[in-house]
């Protein structure tokens, strides 16, 4: 059966037409070109190169930049990508949301003209694919405390240190670092073939196996001086990409979601159990019928934010708690879907499993659920509490 | 409706005066997509009931062509349709891949006969002043096959029937179509129209930078009568659709005692061995 995406309220009604032909595009992309590939690339462990060069043909990369060789789409239509694509996987999904909103838009906000014109118009094409380090081995939810320094040696950086859980970090060919440089955040552009940097692949993964996760280190590294971005300094420069990032999260928890619904939904009206359908007991009703309900929900509230986002008229609370709800119910509905089919959920004929292991790491990567929660109580409260001196 | 408009008129005769310029046109139907429940009310297809409308298959292989042809020898793609509004959703996914203009002939179809879209078609070409035009052999709803001979014939175009490739061969065209005893390779001069089989390459994807250029492109609308084409009865009526047979339900087996029985059964009742 074809995939038909569940879309309870016809949400993507309010999509422009130019916004569902961006969506119908990338559709037909994950269905000819990624599922038949998906599970095969998760054995394996890699990312297929050609689902590279098609994102770059369609010119998705980077969708809400503009200029720069860059498509210049609204934020709806990086949301639609966003959930297509993970419908198909998250790791793809992770590839294109690193490429975008972590690699090419700080070089697109914080950049140099030349900076710019040098980077982003092949990174848009897909030609050359971009990594951001941020997270450190020590070093996650509180990226304030990093270790990882620049050094101004005069005609150069010079870099030291290391991060972790980076996607795309091996097949990186630019690679966007956050250091210190006396004692303040600042961002460096990294280039593969730098001296003193090296970006080994973190293998053994359960979970985004499709996906390229590596580490990044920096032993000496010379880093010419015009690879600094000149525009930000502090920790505004990566949550800024942050906020761009957890955003195509919040639309692409939602394909993940719809997947393993419509996975359920296909498996419990075939499935004979005491000589009928699954799908007529009450029990599995229930279970369906709770999946639609928080898909719409979390539909209309991406929706939404696309909107407030393409306005201008957004915070970055709003965007914790749709990336929180939106990933927190799309685990749960990937669970829930791999308990309708039973014994089968764990096999890779379907994709349950799959995306239930994916979306765990989504649910931690990008600001965990609890720290999106903490955004929240602060928000609420004018608290923070992330940190208390508890000498 | 947009009548006639003299810009048109003066493509018509700059694509009849400049020798090399070349004008193609692909002829596109909307259709019930393939995956579409098809449901029969009162001796008809139910056309509300269906979910989701899409360019009929064969045509897309057209469409690809064309785009082909096109980029090997340069020139003008036009994409024409004659249908109700909701088939222009089609005309702008065609631009997105690549098609220069698109015309709309909007036109309640459900009722009309094959004789009377063919005059409608023909006009179009007419109107657009192509001389190379390329269409699915038959669409995925009718089933017919008469339009493409059919509009070859009004405009007295040679016709090359279910081909799968099209280039272009020195002054002329080549096509290749299958015979039963392996290809035919066929040439002709224009003016000429292809019909596709099943082609080769599959409809390119469009690229974002294609849907932007589609946004940009304005769907030139008109009706049979601003072309010029007057109806008269239709000759041919169409008695009643009726849905196809229910298939029987499916058998299980289970267990080697049974082999006897499903070998015997795929042998004399499935005839499959």
């Amino acid at each position: 059966m074809p995939f038909e995406a569940l879309d309870f309220y016809d949400v993507d009604s309010l999509l422009t037409d130019e916004e569902r032909m961006v969506r119908d595009m990338v559709r037909d992309f994950v269905d000819n070109e990624v599922l038949p590939k998906i599970e095969h690339a998760c054995r394996d462990g890699v990312f297929p190169d050609e689902w590279r060069v098609t994102l770059g043909e369609m010119g998705v990369l980077g969708a809400p930049l503009k200029g720069y060789g860059c498509p210049g789409l609204s934020y709806a239509a990086y949301g639609v990508i966003c959930r297509e694509l993970e419908r198909g996987d998250s790791g793809l999904r992770s590839f294109a949301s690193v490429q975008g909103s972590l690699a090419m838009y700080p070089i697109w906000d914080f950049g140099s003209e030349e900076q710019k014109n040098h980077y982003l118009p092949k990174m848009a094409s897909g030609e050359w694919i971009g990594c951001f380090g941020l997270t450190e081995p020590d070093y996650g939810s509180n990226p304030g405390d990093m270790i990882t320094r620049a050094e101004d040696m005069g005609d150069h950086y010079l870099l030291n240190g290391a991060k972790m859980w980076i996607t795309n970090g091996s097949i990186a060919k630019v690679a966007v670092v956050w250091a210190k440089l006396d004692g303040v955040i600042r961002g460096f552009i990294v280039e593969d073939e730098d001296e003193g940097f090296s970006a080994p692949e973190m293998k053994g993964k359960h979970s985004l196996k499709a996906s390229v996760t590596s580490e990044l280190v920096f032993q000496d590294c010379k880093i010419p001086k015009d690879r600094i971005l000149p525009g930000v300094k502090g920790l505004r420069g990566p949550f800024s990409c942050l906020n761009n990032a957890r955003y195509g999260i919040s639309w692409g928890a939602i394909g993940a979601a719809q997947a393993c619904f419509d996975s359920a939904k296909e498996y419990s009206l075939s499935r004979i159990q005491f000589d009928h359908p699954i799908a007529s007991y009450q029990l599995v009703q229930n279970k369906l019928s709770w999946m639609l309900r928080e898909i719409t929900k979390a539909q209309l509230l991406a929706y939404h934010l696309s909107q407030k986002k393409d306005a201008g008229d957004w915070i970055p609370e709003h965007i914790s708690l749709a990336k929180m709800n939106n990933v927190d119910i799309a685990l749960e509905i990937a669970r829930v879907a791999r308990d309708i089919h039973g014994a089968n959920g764990i096999l890779d004929e379907y994709p349950v499993m799959r995306h239930m292991a994916n979306l765990e790491s989504v649910k931690t990567y990008e600001g965990t659920h609890d720290i999106h929660n903490l955004i929240l109580g602060r928000y609420i409260t004018g608290i923070q509490s992330f940190t208390r001196d508890l000498s | 409706m947009k009548r006639l408009s003299w810009v048109n008129l003066d493509r018509r005769i700059y694509s009849r005066n400049v020798r090399d310029y070349m004008t193609i046109a692909v002829l596109l139907k909307q259709v019930p997509d393939t995956t579409a429940k098809i449901a029969v009310s009162g001796g008809r297809v139910d056309q509300s009931s269906v979910a989701k409308w899409s360019t009929s298959p064969y045509d897309e292989y057209a469409l690809e062509y064309a785009l082909q042809l096109k980029e090997a020898g340069g020139g003008d793609l036009v994409a024409i349709t004659c249908g109700p509004d909701r088939s222009s959703k089609m005309l702008t996914d065609a631009a997105a891949v690549g098609v220069d203009s698109m015309l709309h002939v909007v036109a309640d179809t459900s009722e009309m006969d094959s004789t009377q879209i063919q005059s409608i078609l023909a006009a179009a070409i007419k109107h657009c002043g192509a001389e190379i035009i390329l269409c699915g052999k038959q669409a995925a709803d009718t089933n017919s096959g008469s339009t493409g001979p059919g509009v070859a014939s009004l405009l007295g175009a040679s016709c090359v029937g279910m081909v799968s490739e099209v280039g272009i061969e020195g002054d002329g065209f080549i096509a290749q179509r299958g015979i039963s005893s392996g290809d035919e390779r066929v040439v002709v001069s224009k003016p000429c129209l292809f019909t596709f089989d099943k082609g080769l390459t599959e409809l390119r994807r469009p690229n974002v930078k294609g849907i932007m250029m589609a946004k940009k492109k304005v769907i030139e609308s008109v009706s049979a009568g601003d072309l010029g084409v007057d109806l008269g009865e239709s000759g041919v009526k169409i008695n009643s659709h009726a849905p196809p047979p229910e298939k029987p339900p499916g058998q299980k087996f289970e267990g080697a005692e049974s082999v006897p029985t499903v070998v015997a059964k795929l042998r004399e009742e499935a005839n499959v061995i």
